[in-house]
Formats: structure tokens, C-alpha cells, sequence
């Protein structure tokens, strides 16, 4: 598409800012004269501008930071002179824009490194020109090549013409990591700061376009009831209303509900509208004798039920096993449901008009947008154009499609117009994509040498894939809810590993959240492995460190490759660091916990030393965390992951629970949804190994550990072990 | 509809707005200061604290008719450049994440440091308690509070 086209489809904005992020996606050097683009994602410009287009979801995990970082580290650009923009979604860009997993930096490394050490190479080869002498002699360095037989330098800015007509290189020679400026590097701050501690950065809710006007939906609280009728004349005396229509389900993947649109000239008039209007509606059968304590007892039947998919992961087939010996110790525990709650509520502005759709908002991936929501009004994705702003939060929840799909159906209505749909806080309570709810039990036979002999781990849950991929039914996707240690990636020496899963049927809607299935599987298998340090009479770190010995390195299934070596340094790092053979008083407890986050590469351990009050209140004394994730790109922007991924771990193990009762979801904003807060969080003691690996991911993989080490402190402090998050529900509270 | 005279950030601006709209929407829908965010609108999440006559408020709580009259800050109101010392503290800590909430974090701790120019622990956990942040940033944010107070002495 060329920029004409851009320019084109986004006609109706005004927003300067949204026009200066218009990429001409694949143009030819030429086309722009003072600008020279040797990959569709960096253009170097005559006014000394560095573009680099990131077109990975900024969400607060500093993709705008790092991956501009890895670009300007090859290209030996100067910091100062790299803008980073988002690259807008349209049909044709083959990018992958689908963020999250803890992905973005583990995928785009090599390549983006290749593509600032090919323009590197060219502006190297442009200069060598102009002196008439081998590239050879020339370096490159703070966004100028230097000749370096006279030391005169000739800035990028000035070469850009020529370097523009040179062939791009397909193999560039990429740096050492002992030679790297800026990768690793601490020192470098995030690269939209200013525009957030000013109050210019622009998320989907703060747009505004000529003419919009805004949405909000009533939706039906229990999942797959529908609208009866509704009571316009109850809303008829507010002034602003534009239109009351009804909203229609739009099926597998996109998980929106029946509902009542209502459209109105202001924000304020709508929200009255939402709160005084009548709505009736039909409830499918027993939809409203569900709850989380009839769910949670339909997931214990499972559990004694043979499993629908078996994973005979290690060893010999064990039918069950059975509490044959005194050696034999087994344990059930109990997940909740979570929501997400990022603090930008969901909203999205669309625009139908000459049959296509225009979207503004923040999107983990637009992709799904363009396709599964096009396919709804029978348009492809050549007919969805995306313009992609900062996230206010994503946590996995902006994977999904509805927000963007239902903003979609209500511009439909209202054809040339743009439409604001937003999400209440109340809406985005109850309409979440929630963490799956869960039950475990899981069961071990001690060996003579103390290690687990036999080790089953039985789960009971409704695949995610159910709703997020339309997979209803299928047992193909219940292996996605094993993993964390339970399908194959079980980190510890254990000879006979079996596991399986149990399909329920959810009553909410469920989705990825920000860790995904290691916060159920990997936080039952750290609080069960103390369960067995205890039977084994043996120290929680030594009892780890058994265990991950002469467990050989190796790809586990899915082909991450593991190296155990790296989870023991990490357990052996914390406890040193919390020191933990030092005699504590009476009273004191210490936990730890491990990851071995596969998928993005990462192995961390938390530790905790606390007390407890007889009235059970928490005092953390030291928190600590060791991690190893290969190369780290942008140091202090790595640690607030880490930071963040800690107060996300404490909030789900003390206080964060969803609750349904007749169908609906109970909680419906930060009173009733607790977190963690500003006083509940203690200082946390942050120790990065030092590698010249290959980087791995950081949001999701300092989450887990976080809540067995918990668990594990308490069981140490008190003696009592919890298996029930969260441990409020004990009455416990910090 | 009724019309108020509020003065923001030094300006004073007529809006025509319902008696009962909150000020949070008339500083972002009408005047389009969009730098005070919507997170939860029932006061339980602060990402939209203002300063109302020099004390945090939760904007999504006052109506803005009875704002009239009354001085009110926001983070527009604080510096364009980032220069105030708060600002300046928040960008030594390199404090935010997504960035949401951090207008609100910062209002606050403008508040806090004019009750307490060195405020204590149990001060700053007092000024805080009401406030989220789902990023996790808390612990750059009482750093940042502590900074901002040491600018505050110089």
C-alpha cells in the first residue's frame, strides 16, 4: 500500500499524531527523497530522525524502549536521534503483531538486530565512497561513520541519498556481545516518559475524532442469555441519546454477549442511560444455579473421575497411584478465577464507512481483529484498518477480540460516523477473558534416596482454547492447560511422571493471563514439592537441588530447550541472597520457589522470610528474587518487569478472586476486586545473572514463583499449609 | 443546559455541562485535558486525582458544578516540559510501566509533599492507600516520592 492509500483510509482523522504515524509500509528509497529506509522498519531521515517502527504493543513492558535499543545497538545510532513508532495494522504487512507471552524481545532480537547492522553496513559503504576508501577503514558510532585513517566523520543524515542507491546486505556481520554500547546497559529510560509524567501519552480512551460520538453496552450478566426487551422510556429524559439497538452474539472466539447498545452525543449521557436502563432477559437452562463453589465441586468429581487426556510424560504407565505405603503423600488445591482489571479500562473507537472499518484503540492483536471480527460482516481483513495506540494495560486480556468486535457491530449502525465504545470498570469486571479456575491433586510415592518414585498430577479445568480459539469441546487443547511442569516440562528428576487433565465447562468466559498456566500448575507444584521436602524430613532448598540433580539438559516438549543448571544456580542464588541457613528467631519463616518459565526462556526463584500474627496477618521482613534470562536488552526496564511481576504474583496469592454467583460475575471494581496496593508491598531484592545468552522473555516469567514461595513461608511460619488461593480465604491479610 | 465557571490549571473556562457530570469528564471530554484518567469512576481506583483547592480529590467523584469557583489542578497544570519536581523525580526512578495511573500517582504525591515536604513511611502509605497501580510500579513510586522530597529541600 502506498502512502496515498494511507492517507486515504484515515481520511477522517484530524489528530496530527495519528497522521505522523503513517508508515508508506515497503516504499522504494526514492519515493521519499529525504528519507532512506533499508528495512520496512527503520528509515533514517536528512533531518538526522531514526525511525524505528515497532510494530510489538506497547502495554507498560517497554517494547517501545527495547526494541529500538536492539535496532540502534547494530546500527550504531545515537540514542537521542531514534524515534520509536507504532506501525499501524492493515491487510498485506506480514508482521507479527500479536503480542505477548513474553515474546517480543525473545522473536525480534536476531532479526532486528540483522536489519540495523544491514543499514549499518550500507551507511558504512556510502561514506567509504565519498572518502574513496575501503570500508574497511571506516566504524561507525553515535550515528556517524568515522574514517578512521584521518578521523574525519560524516553524520548518517548526510548520506543518506547515497546510501539509499547501495544494494541492502544479506548477510550484515553483527556485533559481539562484549562490544555492545547499549544493550544491557543500564542508564537507559523508558522512551515515552515524558509524554506520561506530562499527561500527552494517548491511550484509546483519550481519543477524540470530529463528530464521535460514544457507545456503551448493557450486557447480559450470565454467559449465553440473551435480550428479551428493553425499557426505552426509562432512559427517554436524558439528553444526548442517540440510538438504543439491540447487540448480537458473534460467536466462537469473539465471546461477546446479547445486549443493548446505546449511542449518545456525550460519555456522561450514555453512562446514565446504562445505569437506568431496564433490561430483560432469557437465561439458559441452569445458567443461573452456577457458582464458584458448584464449579469447583463439579472439578473435585473430575478429579476422582478417570481423566479425559492422560499424559504419560516419563517412566512406566501408573494406572493411580494408590496410598499403599506410608511413603505415599497427596494434595488438593484450588485456583481461583482472576480478572485482568488493567487500570485502562477496554474501549475502542471504529469508523464503517465505503464498507470498510477504520479502529483506534489498543490491541495485544490486531490480527484477530482484521480477520475473525471482519469475518462477522463478511469483510476480510484488506477491509480493517488499525491504527494501534498505547495500552493502558494488557495482561493478556487485549488478546481477545470482542471490545474491538462490538465496537465494530455498533459502527455498523451508524454508518461514516465514529463511534467510542468504552467499558465501564464495572464492564470490564464482569466481561473479562478470566484466568481459568482450576483444581489439582496431586500425589507422590518418596523413594528410598527421598525423590518422588512415582508422581501424578491430576487437573481438573476448562481449556482457555474453549473460548480465545473456538475450540469447544476439543481435547486436543487441554494439553495447553498441562503445561508449567505438568505435559512434559516437568523441571525436576522425577523417573515416573504421569499427568492428565479433566475437562469442566466454565461458567465465565476464560482466557490467557499474564503468566498463564504456570500461576495454576507451576505455583501446585512448588507449594507440593515443600508438601514432600516435609515428608522427607529434608530443607526446602537442599530438597530442590536433589531434585534437579543429574536431571539431564535437554528440548522438552514444544522444543524450548532446558537446562537445569540454570534453575539450581537461581534457587542457589536466592537462598544465598536471603540467606538462608542464618538461624532466624522464632516466629520468622522463610519460602522459596522456582520457574522454569519454558517458552520464553527464563528461570527464576523467589524468596520470602516473613511472620505471622496469631490473628494472621502478614509481615513480610525480606523479600528476594534471582533470575536468569539470557541477554538482558534494556536493564531498568527489565527490573520494573520484574518489580511488576512480583506485586502481580503477591496480589493473586493474598487477595485477587472472581466469584460467580447465579451465573454472573459478583465483583465489580477494585473494592471488591482486591490488590495489592502501594502499603502491602515490601521492597524486593532484585539479582540478575550475568549472560551473553540469547535473550528470553521478562513480563509473564517473574510472576509465578512468586506465590508458592508465599505459601511456603506461611506454611514455615505457622505450620499450617494453604492450598486454596487466595489466602485471604484462610484469613490471612497483610 | 447549566453553565460553571472552573478554573483549571490558572485558566478560567466556562463548560455547559449536566449539574451532575463528573469533573473528570469535564476536564477530559469537555476540555479535553485527557492527562486525568477513567479507571474505575466509584473513587476506588485514584487514577483520576486532581488537586481541588490544593487537596486530592477523586475527580470521577466531585460534580463539576461543584467545582465552580474552586481552584483545580491537574497534570496538565504541573509543567509541559516535565520540569516540576515531582515530574522530574518520576523520570530520575524512570517510574511507569503502562503509564495509566501514573497521572493520578503523581497528583497525589504533589498533595502529600505540600502537607509533608518530608513525608514518612506511614504518610506516603496513607496517601497511596487508595490508589492502584496494576503494572506493580509501587515501589518506584515511594522511591520517586522520597526523591521528589529530597528535590524539595534543595
Amino acid at each position: 500500500m502506498n502512502r496515498r492509500g494511507f492517507i486515504q483510509l484515515s481520511s477522517c482523522l484530524s489528530g496530527g499524531w495519528v497522521l505522523s504515524q503513517l508508515t508508506p509500509l515497503g516504499a522504494l528509497a526514492n519515493e521519499v527523497p529525504d528519507c532512506f529506509q533499508p528495512s520496512p522498519l527503520i528509515k533514517l531521515c536528512s533531518d538526522g530522525k531514526i525511525i524505528v517502527y515497532v510494530y510489538k504493543q506497547e502495554m507498560g513492558q517497554g517494547v517501545q524502549t527495547s526494541l529500538p535499543i536492539i535496532v540502534a545497538e547494530e546500527l550504531e545510532a545515537d540514542l537521542n536521534n531514534v524515534v520509536a513508532e507504532a506501525l499501524p495494522y492493515a491487510a498485506g504487512n506480514k508482521f507479527n503483531y500479536s503480542t505477548g507471552g513474553s515474546t517480543s524481545v525473545l522473536y525480534e532480537y536476531t532479526p532486528l538486530r540483522k536489519a540495523g547492522a544491514a543499514a549499518r553496513e550500507m551507511l558504512i559503504a556510502a561514506a567509504a565512497q565519498v572518502w574513496g576508501i575501503s570500508p574497511d577503514n571506516c566504524r561507525a558510532q553515535k550515528s556517524r561513520v568515522i574514517n578512521t585513517i584521518t578521523n574525519e566523520s560524516i553524520p548518517y543524515k548526510d548520506l543518506i541519498t547515497k546510501a539509499a542507491a547501495l544494494p541492502v546486505p544479506k548477510e550484515p556481520v553483527l556485533k559481539n556481545y562484549k562490544d555492545f554500547s547499549l544493550i544491557g546497559k543500564s542508564g537507559i529510560k523508558k522512551n515515552n516518559l515524558k509524554d506520561i509524567v506530562t499527561g500527552r501519552m494517548k491511550y484509546g480512551l483519550d481519543l477524540k475524532l470530529p463528530g464521535m460520538l460514544y457507545a456503551v453496552i448493557v450486557r447480559c450478566p450470565v454467559m449465553g442469555g440473551k435480550v428479551k426487551s428493553w425499557d426505552e422510556p426509562s432512559v427517554k429524559k436524558i439528553d444526548g441519546l442517540v440510538k438504543l439497538f439491540e447487540m448480537k452474539e458473534m460467536g466462537e472466539q469473539l465471546e461477546t454477549r446479547s445486549g443493548v447498545a446505546i449511542v449518545a452525543k456525550n460519555r456522561w449521557a450514555a453512562l446514565q442511560a446504562q445505569r437506568l436502563l431496564k433490561v430483560e432477559w432469557a437465561y439458559p437452562d441452569g445458567a443461573l444455579t452456577r457458582s464458584s463453589a458448584s464449579y469447583f465441586s463439579e472439578q473435585s468429581v473430575k478429579l476422582k473421575q478417570r481423566p479425559d487426556v492422560v499424559y504419560d510424560v516419563k517412566g512406566n504407565t501408573i494406572s493411580e497411584l494408590a496410598p499403599v505405603t506410608k511413603d505415599w503423600v497427596s494434595a488438593g488445591y484450588q485456583i481461583p478465577f482472576v480478572a485482568h482489571a488493567a487500570m485502562e479500562p477496554l474501549n475502542c473507537t471504529a469508523q464503517f464507512k465505503d464498507g470498510k472499518f477504520e479502529l483506534w484503540g489498543g490491541f495485544q492483536n490486531p490480527g484477530k481483529t482484521a480477520t475473525v471480527a471482519a469475518k462477522f460482516f463478511g469483510l476480510g481483513s484488506k477491509d480493517v484498518f488499525i491504527n494501534l495506540m498505547p495500552l493502558g494495560g494488557g495482561f493478556g486480556r487485549r488478546l481477545g477480540a470482542d471490545y474491538s468486535a462490538e465496537a465494530m457491530q455498533v459502527a455498523r449502525q451508524i454508518p461514516g460516523v465514529p463511534v467510542q465504545l468504552m467499558f465501564t470498570r464495572e464492564d470490564d469486571m464482569k466481561f473479562d477473558f478470566y484466568r481459568p479456575a482450576s483444581s489439582h491433586q496431586l500425589s507422590a510415592i518418596l523413594g528410598a534416596d527421598k525423590r518422588p518414585s512415582g508422581w501424578q498430577h491430576k487437573i481438573a479445568i476448562t481449556p482457555v482454547a474453549d473460548f480465545l480459539l473456538g475450540m469447544k469441546g476439543s481435547k486436543n487443547w487441554l494439553s495447553m492447560e498441562a503445561e508449567g511442569g505438568a505435559y512434559g516440562d516437568m523441571y525436576y528428576n522425577i523417573p515416573t511422571l504421569q499427568s492428565s487433565v479433566s475437562r469442566t465447562e466454565s461458567p465465565l468466559v476464560e482466557g490467557w493471563w499474564r503468566a498463564v498456566n504456570f500461576t495454576y500448575n507451576n505455583v501446585v507444584i512448588e507449594c507440593f514439592v515443600d508438601e514432600l521436602a516435609k515428608k522427607a524430613g529434608l530443607d526446602p532448598v537442599a530438597y530442590r537441588l536433589l531434585l534437579l540433580k543429574d536431571m539431564p539438559a535437554g528440548k522438552i516438549k514444544g522444543g524450548a530447550l532446558y537446562e537445569p543448571e540454570r534453575l539450581a544456580a537461581v534457587v542457589s542464588l536466592a537462598a544465598e541472597k536471603i540467606e538462608w541457613n542464618k538461624k532466624r528467631s522464632a516466629g520468622r519463616g522463610l519460602g522459596i520457589a522456582c520457574c522454569f518459565y519454558n517458552h520464553a526462556k527464563a528461570y527464576t526463584a523467589h524468596a520470602f522470610e516473613v511472620s505471622v500474627s496469631k490473628e494472621k496477618k502478614i509481615t513480610i521482613h525480606r523479600a528476594v528474587v534471582a533470575t536468569d534470562v539470557g541477554t538482558v536488552i534494556d536493564v531498568d526496564g527489565f527490573r520494573n518487569q520484574v518489580e511488576g511481576g512480583f506485586v502481580w504474583g503477591l496480589s493473586a496469592v493474598l487477595k485477587s478472586e472472581i466469584t460467580v454467583a447465579k451465573g454472573a460475575v459478583q465483583e465489580s471494581s477494585f473494592f471488591d476486586f482486591q490488590v495489592c496496593r502501594l502499603p502491602d508491598v515490601p521492597p524486593l531484592e532484585i539479582h540478575v545473572m550475568e549472560s551473553s545468552r540469547e535473550p528470553g522473555g521478562a513480563g509473564e516469567t517473574s510472576v509465578p514463583s512468586v506465590m508458592p514461595a508465599m505459601i511456603n513461608a506461611i506454611a514455615s511460619a505457622t505450620g499450617e499449609r494453604v492450598r486454596i488461593l487466595p489466602i485471604k480465604n484462610k484469613g490471612y491479610t497483610i | 443546559m447549566p453553565t460553571y465557571q472552573l478554573s483549571v490549571n490558572g485558566k478560567k473556562q466556562s463548560v455547559d455541562v449536566p449539574a451532575d457530570m463528573p469533573l473528570l469528564w469535564a476536564l477530559r471530554d469537555v476540555l479535553d485535558l485527557t492527562g486525568t484518567k477513567y479507571g474505575c469512576g466509584v473513587g476506588s481506583c485514584g487514577a483520576c486525582t486532581v488537586l481541588l483547592n490544593g487537596k486530592p480529590v477523586r475527580s470521577c467523584q466531585y460534580p463539576a458544578s461543584v467545582c465552580a469557583g474552586k481552584e483545580i489542578i491537574t497534570i496538565e497544570g504541573l509543567s509541559e516540559e516535565g520540569t516540576h519536581l515531582v515530574q522530574r523525580a518520576w523520570t530520575d526512578l524512570n517510574v511507569p510501566q503502562c503509564g495509566y495511573c501514573q497521572s493520578g500517582q503523581i497528583m497525589t504525591t504533589v498533595a502529600l509533599l505540600e502537607q509533608h515536604p518530608q513525608p514518612n513511611d506511614e504518610q506516603i502509605d496513607n496517601a497511596f492507600a487508595g490508589l492502584v497501580c496494576r503494572c506493580g510500579t509501587y515501589a518506584r513510586i515511594k522511591k520517586a516520592v522520597l526523591r521528589a522530597a529530597e528535590l524539595n529541600k534543595k
